[in-house]
């Protein structure tokens, strides 16, 4: 049985099957783009284990396809396996090894990615200053703990678990949050007799009508998620019902333990160590045209820990590396009047251009061999 | 065989990773980043641990930049309010004036609209009736969509209510939206004080350039919109007008003081009846049918146009009104005041009219 498994895992057939479901995993994902749009679809499709039927919904769902963490995985399984089996160091392999010591680098690189790297955005207008960038494409239900003079105790909640978990009890809250509703997407109303009730019974929710929306597919579009949160203090009662959403606008307070609480739904945010400063923001155009020609942010970064300050220029395929992150110019604001930088932590960023390097090599060393064997036969037949 | 065992718990364990499931907690400070910009003194520090009010808004209550009528009283701010005054009248009269700021999605200027309408008790209109009644200031930060509404919900206390002027704007992501409400003669007093609240409010949040009104509102200096002359009957002192205003006047002093205003809006400026029915609620009287309307509606033909006008007398104010429909354009001349007051203006108000050139 075991052995069973081995030579399957080891297979060339399970790479084609890998190949050949990843192909058509393209295909149909890149289809679904024209209905979900790119981001929903990356996330159904690419960035899952499985692709289910119904795609959403608490209700009864199957998985149809392997979704792209599943296929890379076992394509990177299989490929490692394969190598770990069949593996007999000599020179005259030392092509093939590379190759495939460089493919299976590109894939571990690529889930790596995919995992670990981080990407959001930083919106400046000139003279702005921050010290942390935004996901636009993720909310947190921030609950800050404002009763220090000097420093605030956030404690963020990922979206992704006030979808999930019906009671949030956290080390860092000296209260349990239930969550009573949850919208992916809403527009807020303010509410009126006899209409759509309010939520929520404490705060300005108390006067707002939620109206679920569905989710949206548009890429310039993010959707506005919206809870109904009730707020139960460990030591017993309720705080009452609160609506949280970043449509809200505004950060509500309450007081809890003796100590004074904020709630806001809000994008995630990414603290850093440093600031930077918006000081010029440049957007340069063909003369007697409206087609750009370069975009350029100027910006200071400021390090105190690491005793820096420098002005660094941002431009198109210029980026700024700083502390493992690195920062794209990647728009502005309609009139010119702020930029915005694309900040990815990607930790195996290296992996590709090491992976490439590597598989080329090993191509150049393979070919050689051959080259050099077919050389000498020819150069014996002359003979 | 423990080598491709180790393959595969590797990748469970990957495949465990999910970077935007955890909770995080962490400490920041309240203090400002040194090198804040100059634009955004008026802004929460960018490190604020909380998110500042879209598009830097703060309470504007207190904010110095915001000039504040002095017979606004501040109110307690709640978590909705931004901002939040009283105003009182003679007789009891109130009005309630705030300032409210949502994010983007707090529903279009029609829901809202509707919304205030239903708020006074009066049906909801269509987009065409709105835009015929919606007028536009612009400010610094973008158009301020201004209605104003009239009408007395059942029951309700007069003193308290009976007009809604309103007005709304979306901003970086945020909706403003400002709103006075009250006893309707008093809130008419404040309309031009509101205004200009509203377009200040605005203006210390996008910068400080000067407020004005869009095209689609009159303004004496603006030489695109249309021009109007007149002569002023001796005992009349021209006022500055409002935002809202193409002219104001007042006559007489202290509680015989009546109000003169001229106001013009590009297109209809809808239908006869609705337009007497809103200045007899504003004085406090049950609206009529529009035969009833149309039989109280009397001609005034001068040299130069047929003006529709009205008397309306109320217990405690009369309104008397004139307009004329020119070149795509109505004129409202109006003057409103307590009954004797307005008995002695008459003559004056109707050689007002007779003087108008068009």
């Amino acid at each position: 049985m075991a052995r069973k498994i081995v030579d399957l895992i080891t297979s060339l057939k399970l790479t084609i099957v890998c190949l050949a479901a990843g192909m058509a995993l393209i295909l149909a994902g890149t289809l679904a783009q024209v209905h979900l749009g790119i981001h929903e679809a990356q996330q159904r499709y690419f960035q899952s284990w499985l692709v289910w039927w119904p795609a959403e919904g608490n209700g009864f769902r199957i998985p149809i396809f392997p979704g792209g963490h599943l296929i890379g995985a076992i394509l990177l399984i299989n490929l490692i396996a394969a190598h770990a089996k069949r593996f007999r160091w000599t020179w005259r392999k030392l092509g093939i090894h590379l190759t495939h010591a460089g493919l299976i680098i590109m894939l571990a690189g690529g889930l790596f990615t995919d995992l670990f790297a981080v990407e959001s955005h930083m919106r400046l207008s000139r003279g702005d200053t921050r010290n942390y960038s935004e996901d636009q494409r993720h909310m947190e239900l921030a609950v800050i703990d404002t009763t220090d003079n000097d420093l605030d105790q956030v404690t963020g909640i990922p979206e992704s678990v006030l979808k999930t978990n019906r009671t949030i009890n956290h080390w860092s809250l000296p209260f349990r949050i239930v969550v009573r509703n949850f919208y992916q997407n809403a527009s807020l109303k303010i509410s009126n007799e006899g209409s759509l009730r309010p939520i929520a019974n404490q705060g300005p929710g108390a006067m707002i009508a939620v109206q679920p929306l569905a989710p949206t597919t548009a890429q310039d579009e993010r959707d506005v998620p919206a809870a109904a949160i009730e707020i139960l203090p460990k030591d017993g009662g309720s705080l009452g019902t609160w609506l949280v959403s970043d449509a809200l606008g505004a950060p509500q307070t309450l007081s809890c333990g003796g100590r004074t609480w904020m709630l806001a739904m809000r994008t995630a945010r990414y603290y850093k160590p440093y600031s930077v400063t918006l000081q010029k923001f440049t957007h340069e155009k063909y003369a007697g045209t409206e087609i750009p020609k370069n975009f350029a942010s100027k910006v200071t970064l400021i390090d105190p820990e690491r005793n820096v300050s420098r002005d660094v220029l941002i431009y198109m395929n210029h980026p700024l590396r700083y502390r493992g992150e690195t920062f794209y110019q990647a728009g502005f604001q309609q009139d010119d009047s702020a930029t915005i930088l694309q900040v990815v932590h990607n930790p195996s960023f290296l992996a590709p251009y090491v992976a490439c390097v590597i598989v080329a090599a090993g191509l150049l060393v393979q070919f050689g061999f051959h080259l050099v064997g077919f050389a000498r036969q020819k150069r014996i037949v002359v003979t | 065989m423990r080598r491709i065992l180790f393959c595969l718990t590797s990748v469970a364990l990957l495949a465990a990773c999910n970077k935007n499931s955890e909770i995080k907690v962490y400490r920041v400070s309240k203090a400002p980043l040194e090198e804040t910009g100059p634009e955004q003194q008026t802004a929460m520090p960018a490190n604020a641990p909380s998110p500042s009010m879209p598009g830097g808004m703060g309470p504007v209550a207190t904010n110095p930049s915001v000039p504040v009528p002095a017979n606004w009283q501040p109110q307690p701010l709640s978590q909705m309010r931004q901002a939040s005054f009283l105003v009182k009248g003679d007789n009891g009269a109130v009005a309630d004036i705030s300032f409210v700021s949502l994010g983007a999605s707090a529903g279009n200027v029609l829901e809202n609209v509707n919304r205030w309408l239903s708020q006074i008790g009066q049906p909801a209109i269509d987009d065409p009736r709105l835009n015929q009644m919606a007028q536009r200031l612009t400010t610094s930060i973008g158009e301020v969509t201004i209605v104003d509404l009239a009408g007395l919900p059942n029951g309700a206390d007069p003193a308290k209510d009976g007009r809604i002027i309103a007005g709304m704007t979306s901003s970086n992501g945020s909706t403003l939206f400002f709103k006075i409400r009250g006893n309707a003669t008093l809130t008419e007093s404040q309309k031009g004080d509101f205004i200009k609240w509203v377009a200040a409010v605005c203006n210390a949040q996008g910068g400080n350039k000067s407020p004005q009104i869009a095209s689609t509102m009159p303004s004496a200096e603006n030489s695109l919109n249309p021009q109007i002359k007149w002569q002023m009957p001796p005992g009349w002192n021209e006022v500055p007008p409002s935002a809202m205003r193409y002219a104001s006047f007042s006559a007489g002093v202290n509680d015989n003081k009546v109000d003169i205003s001229v106001v013009t809006f590009p297109g209809e400026g809808g239908n006869d009846a609705d337009n007497v029915n809103r200045w007899r609620q504003q004085i406090s009287l049950p609206p009529m049918s529009p035969a009833a309307v149309a039989s109280q509606i009397a001609p005034l033909k001068t040299d130069d146009t047929t003006f529709s006008t009205v008397d309306i007398v109320g217990a405690n104010a009369r309104t008397l009104a004139a307009w004329a429909r020119r070149d795509g354009h109505v004129w409202f001349f109006k003057a409103t005041g307590p009954g004797a007051a307005v008995e002695k203006e008459k003559p004056n108000f109707v050689k007002f009219v007779q003087s108008i050139r068009f």
